[in-house]
């Protein structure tokens, strides 16, 4: 464990004090970044509670993206294990799909489980990188971008437009499949392409079974809606200003909230990686980060407090992405683990504990 | 420290006691009668004391729940919680949850669908529900590992071995099934599965698989029996798949949940589904007499706005049209999955006067309130909030009358409750809520106030108007600590989460192991509830005997 006091190394005890010390002093604090394990997550929502903070994840963009066309509209989703053993049908939406492992892995596969098993599974792309390294059927997106794409998709689906346009011919491959999947970013997309694409869902559901694969954000986003819905009952963003939880995206966002002058002081919590914020050094800031990051360094902020990063140097309950759903993941290298290393979950609750010492209260 | 509670009117039923006199408890325990002078006395003149309350059936945690609240963030209020009740007042949160029922009495609450795919999560979840005991039960039924193994005909053996693991990986309390491979036929186009209908490739059935866990059940010694929903949930016929169910139960423990929701007679059998629906409530009720192996609880409806959950995802896709506000969530899920969809119970409105009315009339007509329990299914019947509301309405026949004089005619016309006289008294209200409930999840340790029982205890000032007694107890114990005194949260801690003390067979586990890397390209590792993933929680868990 290594902490910093304005620049200076300290001791744990001398940080968490002046932690405390900064967030007391505070009128409007806010708690970023989130990029931690479920019992941090956790933590951070109680510090935020007893302080009358704000928190903001990182992993906004994406979360918001997924959730505003949820509330708006629902959603038809499954998972990564379905698709890759039911789904005779696959369309890829946008280019971030097509980094890491996944569609490599799926087209790998030919449907194994259900009523397609042992039927070729196409591949279709619209609006992809259309590289060839992986063979499939590909359509480019509209000059309008993906989502004025997918409003045109939706309408030859429906029957609302019809020609001989690729889109047509998109839509009938749609309609053929018996499990059908469509993957895509909803950060890529934004909220009115997902909410497009889950209206196109559920057109395609009147006459056979096709779902959502949504990729996740890789900050432990998924995690921080989880715990947070069933901590507050709302989705992040959430403030505590005035003693109860409010769910607000705008009011809550944090750089907006620096930038605007309205908070007074910051946590960064990122026991795993994360963006560094542009907002860090402009206002008085603790930050709690991993032990080896970049970040762990004294003059990262006025008070910095190196922590164990969950799934390798300590154990923590993290989102898997290939499972889909928070697992526990063990130390991967516990011989890094120090006798002195400190969770973040342990120190976030310490500042809190110290806090409540010092009387203060939302 | 010994307690005497002193002058109350004690309800034991278990215990034939329903008469002024004391509780003893010490150590969180109930004891007998001292010569000792206790240390403090609890006076509960013109109180009515009790044994906590026991819920079976409420979707108080999980990844269905968390989606409600995303679907519909405005369903529940938030306030201001007081100082060191974290999040209490935050609305639809854990928190809330374990304060209100607090609030009314209950010391102890199970969720009924542990997904094993996401056991952790919900773990986490459940841990985070303050004041009361809690527990899942794990959901088998749909999984393609259990379908694999009875499509081959591995034999009860290899059935049992994984029935057991899966129980002990999830850490379950018990066993669910929910419509028996209808999720499956759901993502395979199947839109409507009755008991005996095939699910596509795996020639099985919801009766083969629900015989099959039925059996692994009774085998692997779990005290709370098979934990079954049925096959068309709310349709008209539905008493049909229920009496079907029931029989092919075949003298095996079995309980069914939310029976309200299965007591849907079809009013003109050449149109089933489109000449709606009469009580059968005294059909499910005679069906029950002829089956002492069975059991359900209610599913009771309550009037007003709120968002059905259930993994039943073929019922709830069926039901999506149905939603308000028009919006909904399918997730077709590593088995079940889920459906979250809103729905209004439309107050005076006639079919939702209907729902009401049968499901007050299941538990009026019931013989034996221990196998009647009460639930709304929370939150898809109602909120549990509403639970003495409905105390009210079972033991206030001059209430319910006034209750079903603003409803529509149809009340009358298809359901017998308008002229059932019977009022429940304060000992059935006990078996409804505390010593039935306990006895079927085999938790022998509450529900009662026998000696060794938990010192759960909920003490009630007698109030004719049951709504305002049983909304806010006077004093609700845990573990013989006072968490509630005037109807307000007083001690803020967490209880224990109840799992069922097994252990994986080791050739199950490595078999398993070998499927679930071969399937998701992961093992059970990433199904895992290690005690590590608690750290705040030291000692969350408490294991529960299986039976001799």
């Amino acid at each position: 464990m290594a902490a910093w006091v304005k620049g200076g190394a300290a001791d744990i005890g001398a940080a968490v004090e002046a932690a405390a010390d900064l967030l007391a002093a505070s009128r409007v604090p806010v708690l970023a970044g989130l990029s931690a394990e479920v019992s941090a997550l956790r933590a951070a929502y109680r510090l935020a509670e007893t302080l009358g903070a704000s928190l903001d994840p990182v992993s906004g963009p994406s979360v918001y993206a997924e959730l505003g066309a949820l509330s708006a509209g629902g959603a038809m989703s499954t998972t990564r294990a379905e698709t890759i053993g039911r789904a005779d049908v696959v369309l890829i939406v946008g280019n971030r799909p097509w980094d890491g492992e996944l569609i490599a892995e799926i087209a790998a596969a030919a449907p194994s489980r259900g009523r397609a098993a042992g039927s070729e599974r196409a591949l279709l792309s619209l609006g992809g990188p259309q590289n060839g390294a992986i063979r499939h059927v590909a359509y480019a997106a509209e000059s309008g971008g993906l989502a004025i794409s997918l409003g045109h998709l939706r309408a030859f689906a429906k029957g609302h437009l019809a020609g001989e346009a690729a889109f047509a011919d998109l839509a009938k491959r749609l309609f053929a499949a018996q499990y059908g999947v469509i993957i895509y970013d909803p950060e890529e997309v934004g909220e009115l392409g997902a909410e497009m694409l889950q209206g196109l869902i559920r057109d395609l559901n009147e006459s056979t079974r096709f779902f959502a694969l949504t990729l996740a954000d890789p900050f432990q986003g998924r995690a921080a809606v989880q715990l947070s819905a069933w901590t507050t009952g709302q989705a992040p963003r959430v403030g505590f200003g005035r003693h109860q939880p409010e769910h607000d995206s705008w009011r809550f966002d944090s750089a907006r909230q620096i930038a605007a002058g309205e908070a007074d002081a910051a946590l960064w919590l990122a026991s795993l990686p994360a963006p560094r914020p542009a907002w860090l050094g402009s206002l008085p800031t603790i930050a709690i980060v991993g032990e080896g990051s970049q970040e762990a360094a004294g003059e990262t902020a006025e008070v910095v407090i190196t922590v164990g990063v969950p799934g390798q140097s300590v154990g923590g309950a993290l989102w898997n992405d290939r499972r889909g759903v928070i697992a526990y993941a063990e130390a991967s290298d516990p011989s890094k683990t120090q006798a002195e290393t400190e969770t973040a979950a342990g120190v976030l609750t310490r500042i809190r504990d110290r806090l409540i010492e010092k009387g203060v209260s939302c | 420290m010994l307690t005497r509670i002193h002058g109350g009117r004690v309800v034991d039923p278990t215990a034939g006691r329903d008469a002024i006199g004391d509780v003893w408890i010490e150590d969180g325990r109930v004891v007998a009668p001292s010569e000792r002078a206790p240390d403090q006395t609890i006076d509960a003149t013109g109180c009515v004391v009790m044994a906590g309350g026991v819920e079976v059936h409420s979707h108080i945690a999980g990844g269905n729940v968390v989606m409600s609240r995303l679907l519909l963030p405005d369903l529940y209020v938030s306030e201001s919680a007081p100082n060191g009740h974290p999040f209490a007042h935050a609305g639809g949160s854990g928190s809330w949850i374990g304060a209100n029922y607090a609030r009314m009495g209950y010391t102890t609450a199970v969720e009924p669908a542990l997904p094993p795919s996401n056991a952790l999560a919900t773990h986490l979840e459940l841990a985070d529900i303050p004041l009361l005991d809690r527990g899942g039960l794990a959901v088998l039924g749909n999984d393609d590992h259990l379908l694999q193994l009875l499509r081959d005909g591995e034999g009860k053996q290899a059935v049992r071995d994984l029935v057991q693991q899966t129980l002990a990986h999830s850490r379950g309390l018990g066993v669910k099934c929910i419509n028996a491979g209808g999720a499956s036929a759901f993502k395979d186009g199947v839109l409507k599965l009755s008991l005996d209908d095939e699910i596509p490739c795996y020639g099985l059935s919801t009766r083969k698989i629900m015989s099959a866990l039925l059996d692994a059940v009774e085998e692997i010694g779990v005290p709370h029996p098979l934990h079954v929903h049925c096959n068309n949930l709310g349709l008209p016929g539905a008493d049909d798949s229920l009496v079907a169910t029931l029989e092919a139960a075949e003298g095996r423990r079995i309980h069914f949940a939310h029976a309200q929701f299965y007591a849907y007679g079809v009013v003109d059998p050449e149109n089933p589904m489109t000449g709606g629906f009469r009580s059968a409530a005294e059909r499910i009720n005679a069906a029950m007499e002829e089956h002492p192996n069975a059991t359900y609880d209610v599913g009771q409806v309550v009037f007003g706005q709120t968002v059905t959950i259930s993994l039943d995802i073929l019922r709830q896709f069926g039901g999506r049209k149905g939603a308000k506000p028009k919006k909904w969530v399918i997730s077709a899920g590593d088995a079940e999955g889920g459906g979250v969809v809103p729905f209004l119970y439309r107050p005076r409105g006639p079919v939702s006067s209907l729902q009401w009315a049968i499901g007050l009339e299941l538990m009026l007509l019931s013989s034996n309130p221990e196998r009647t329990i009460l639930t709304t299914d929370h939150p898809n019947g109602g909120v549990f909030t509403e639970y003495p509301r409905i105390i009210h309405l079972l033991m206030d026949a001059e209430e319910r009358a006034k209750e079903i004089a603003t409803l529509p005619a149809i009340v009358g016309e298809r359901s017998g409750l308008p002229k059932i006289e019977r009022e429940y008294s304060f000992s059935e209200i006990a078996q409804l809520t505390r010593s039935g409930p306990a006895k079927l999840l085999g938790l022998t340790d509450r529900g009662h106030l026998r000696e060794g029982a938990k010192a759960d205890v909920a003490i009630y000032r007698d109030d004719k108007d049951r709504t305002a007694m049983f909304s806010r107890a006077k004093l609700v114990l845990k573990d013989g600590q006072p968490i509630v005194e005037d109807g307000e949260v007083v001690a803020w801690f967490s209880g224990k989460t109840l799992s069922l003390d097994v252990e994986a067979d080791a050739g199950m586990e490595k078999r398993a192991e070998s499927y679930l890397q071969d399937r998701f390209g992961a093992g059970l590792d990433t199904f895992a509830v290690p005690d590590a993933a608690f750290p705040e929680n030291t000692g969350t868990f408490e294991d529960v005997a299986c039976r001799a």
